[in-house]
């Protein structure tokens, strides 16, 4: 059985965009599990899935097709063997499967986290990872398999004959431990963080070979005739059910339930539907089943009339919704306590003033992905903590908007501070010789200028914030990036669905000028007195 | 003998890096009277006026507005009736850009006084009537020319009706022209209104024309205290010889 030393061995999962993150979870990676470790007080699994009657399965919807994604013809559905997997477990345990999703370099963290129960995401069974979780029994078998370029069918049958070579594989994948305990050099050994870019720069010829497991270099090479799959597999290994170490009720129910589903035949019909099945299953005591035949989402070719464009750009327009609710919502609060911020560093009792500084000084120096990653996994464990457990009902949404707000204040708050401080200081005067005090000179004399010059600057970061909302993705939020890499993941078009999602980034970044515009003629707008109110 | 105005005794104020600028300057200035304070450049008059207008506390002395202590021993009290008694207009006008004249005046009316809007923009147009601003209400800071922006300001200090008005060199931004308007105003609201008024100015004819009384500052210090007839006189000081003579 091959043992992945690297942290993310998986078929195929996550989208370029992610790519410098890993180093930033695996730094991160000791102290979510210390909040985990705080959090894991929590009741064993299966009671709390019997008594909730759900089943909370974890997986990353972006990983690609045949694990768990978007239906490509109805991108709002997520299909895929895994799907089919958790909901028949889910039966088994007499309960209704509910799916997480969440990058899946973080699944194992929200699964710590108690934000899911249990992970079903081709996770291999690796002995690194035993230490930190507990396997069921394992539900899948893989090799691992060569593609070539179909003219090179004949002269590379085998590693051996690709020596001297690039090969390339999806970073940190098991293909990269296949390789090196295979001798082949680190240098020869082309890391790509896409799924697909191992395919694609083998037919372009920048590398010679890519090494996948096998079923996803059937699954996506199997139909192209550029391409050529190496009959011989190797290094095989399997994929199991991840859950808490110590929730051994849940393993036991799961196990058992899994060990049903391998000898009725029900697990072999569900590979056999979605082209997954080989003799190889048969060793982990999977019974095949009667035979049934491949559905067509399984083949692994692009949809033959294109994408149901209609439906995709309603997914779309939903996912760039959601992006306008993350910004639309987050913005105005960061502005507005970025502005108290400032008024607190400039104007505010020492002790204060320090704090407030050193806020912005923290925030705007750590990125902000890594605060998003901290609240939304640190919550639940700071509500057991705290005694008030309803802090684990904070949705992704909710977390998510916290997160940017509170980042962006941070900005913020330097933007309005040089505004504020621009303000002459006979303006103060003028206010003070009439009787304003601090606050009233600060509300109806400082700020209302202030605000005009910072204008232009906050619509600024108005713009990058419209773009830097889709790393609440991360957290499992379906925002616009992340809705448009699945579905082209699972079709085939991932840079078309990138330009789709460009237009509308374009969309609601021109929006969110011409909004800005109008501010800023209103501003400019001379004040009059309020009409009276009643006082 | 009534109440003064604005009386000050034994202010003194040093900066911790320029070091002193006022040494023990004492003044009264009576009711519905103008009181001038003339001085070559850094003689202190602007910080002198700038304490007068509870703006800059002094290090020591006290300050009474209309017989309330509004300085003692250097600190300023924290009655905002006490600060409102002092108007202050600037060398720069510094109207507040975002708002027009009108909204300029009314605004301290409506907020720190506690009028109604109406009521507040009725009392900031005969404010700018008496400076005969009145055609400006509805103008921007930045649509007014110096002499405008100028009296705009003077009417912002008047609305509040302060017990003394203070005025530091309002015209030294001016040109010579927009200067005879201002000042063609303040001397109207010194002789026929009976504004009570501390003036700090270069303006000699201003002062011969509408001051009661005048101190001579120099380096820190009244050097010379009396009438305007002062500035007719040679021999007395010869600092203030020197003065009158180069202005």
């Amino acid at each position: 059985m091959a043992v992945a030393s690297r942290a993310a061995p998986r078929g195929c999962n996550r989208a370029s965009t992610t790519a410098s993150i890993n180093g930033v979870l695996r730094t991160l990676a000791p102290v979510l599990a210390l909040l985990a470790t705080m959090a894991a007080a929590a009741d064993d699994g299966l009671s709390r899935v019997r008594a909730s009657g759900i089943m909370r399965w974890g997986c990353d919807i972006s990983g690609g097709a045949p694990f768990a994604f978007p239906d490509p013809s109805d991108p709002d559905r997520v299909i895929g063997f895994e799907v089919e997997l958790a909901e028949e477990l889910a039966h088994r345990l007499g309960v209704r499967a509910e799916r997480f999703s969440a990058d899946w370099l973080a699944l194992i963290d929200a699964l710590e986290a108690d934000r899911c129960d249990l992970l079903i995401n081709g996770f291999e069974v690796t002995a690194d990872r035993a230490r930190v979780v507990a396997f069921s029994s394992p539900y899948f078998r893989y090799a691992q398999q060569l593609v070539v370029r179909a003219e090179d069918r004949d002269r590379f049958t085998s590693l051996a004959d690709l020596a001297g070579r690039p090969i390339a594989v999806l970073n940190g994948s098991a293909s990269i431990e296949s390789l090196r305990s295979a001798g082949v050099p680190p240098s020869l050994i082309v890391e790509y963080d896409d799924s697909l870019a191992p395919f694609t720069e083998t037919v372009i010829g920048r590398v010679d070979a890519c090494l996948q497991e096998s079923f996803i270099a059937r699954f996506f090479a199997g139909h192209d005739p550029r391409l050529a799959v190496v009959d011989a597999t190797f290094d095989p290994g399997v994929y199991a059910v991840v859950v808490r170490r110590g929730d051994d009720a849940l393993l036991a129910a799961v196990n058992a339930a899994l060990a049903d589903m391998r000898a009725d035949g029900t697990l072999g019909r569900i590979l056999q539907r979605w082209g997954l099945w080989s003799d190889a299953q048969r060793e982990l005591g999977t019974d095949r089943g009667p035979i049934v035949a491949t559905i067509p989402e399984a083949i692994g070719t692009p949809p033959e009339d294109g994408l149901p464009w209609s439906l995709v750009l309603w997914s779309l327009a939903r996912a760039a919704a959601m992006t306008a609710l993350l910004t639309i919502v987050s913005m105005p609060i960061a502005t507005f306590v970025g502005l108290l911020l400032a008024i607190a560093i400039l104007h505010g009792p020492k002790p204060l003033s320090r704090f407030c500084h050193g806020y912005v000084l923290l925030t705007r120096g750590t990125p902000l992905l890594v605060q998003i990653f901290l609240l939304y996994y640190s919550l639940p464990a700071l509500g057991a903590w705290l005694g008030i457990p309803e802090l684990l009902t904070w949705n992704k949404v909710v977390v998510g908007i916290v997160c940017l707000a509170a980042n962006y204040a941070a900005y913020e708050a330097e933007i309005h501070r040089a505004a504020l401080q621009a303000i002459p200081q006979s303006q103060w005067d003028a206010a003070r010789a009439l009787g304003f005090t601090r606050a009233q000179t600060l509300r109806f004399i400082i700020v209302p200028q202030s605000w005009r010059l910072s204008l232009p600057a906050i619509i600024n970061d108005l713009n990058s914030l419209i773009k830097d909302s889709s790393l609440v993705s991360m957290i499992g939020v379906q925002e616009l990036l992340a809705v448009a890499l699945g579905i082209g993941k699972a079709s085939f078009a991932v840079p078309s669905m990138l330009v789709a999602a460009a237009a509308f980034y374009l969309a609601l970044s021109l929006l969110a000028d011409w909004f800005g515009q109008s501010l800023e003629r209103r501003a400019r707008t001379v004040g009059a007195l309020p009409e009276p109110i009643h006082r | 003998m009534t109440t003064p105005a604005l009386e000050a005794q034994g202010i003194s104020k040093r900066w911790p890096r320029t070091g002193a600028v006022l040494a023990d300057c004492s003044l009264r200035v009576e009711r519905r009277t103008v009181h001038a304070l003339i001085g070559a450049s850094g003689s202190g008059k602007s910080t002198l006026l700038r304490c007068l207008g509870l703006l800059e506390p002094p290090d020591a002395g006290s300050i009474l507005v209309d017989g309330v202590l509004a300085v003692d021993q250097g600190f300023v009290a924290q009655d905002r009736s006490v600060r409102r008694s002092v108007g202050m207009v600037f060398q720069e006008p510094s109207l507040f850009a975002h708002l027009s004249a009108l909204a300029n005046v009314a605004l301290a009316p409506h907020r720190v006084l506690g009028l109604d809007p109406d009521a507040a923009r009725n009392r900031a147009r005969s404010a700018l009537d008496r400076v005969h601003a009145l055609h400006l209400a509805d103008r921007r800071p930045d649509e007014l020319s110096g002499g405008e922006r100028q009296r705009v300001a003077i009417a912002r200090a008047l609305v509040m009706e302060p017990t003394v008005l203070l005025c530091d060199e309002p015209t030294s931004a001016l040109d010579p022209l927009l200067t005879r308007e201002v000042m063609a105003v303040l001397r109207e609201l010194a002789l026929d209104a009976g504004t009570t008024m501390v003036v700090v100015t270069h303006d000699l004819d201003f002062v011969a024309a509408a001051a009661d009384s005048v101190d001579f500052l120099h380096a820190g210090r009244i050097r010379m205290s009396g009438t305007a007839d002062l500035l007719g006189t040679r021999g007395l000081d010869d600092e203030l010889d020197r003065f009158l003579q180069r202005s």
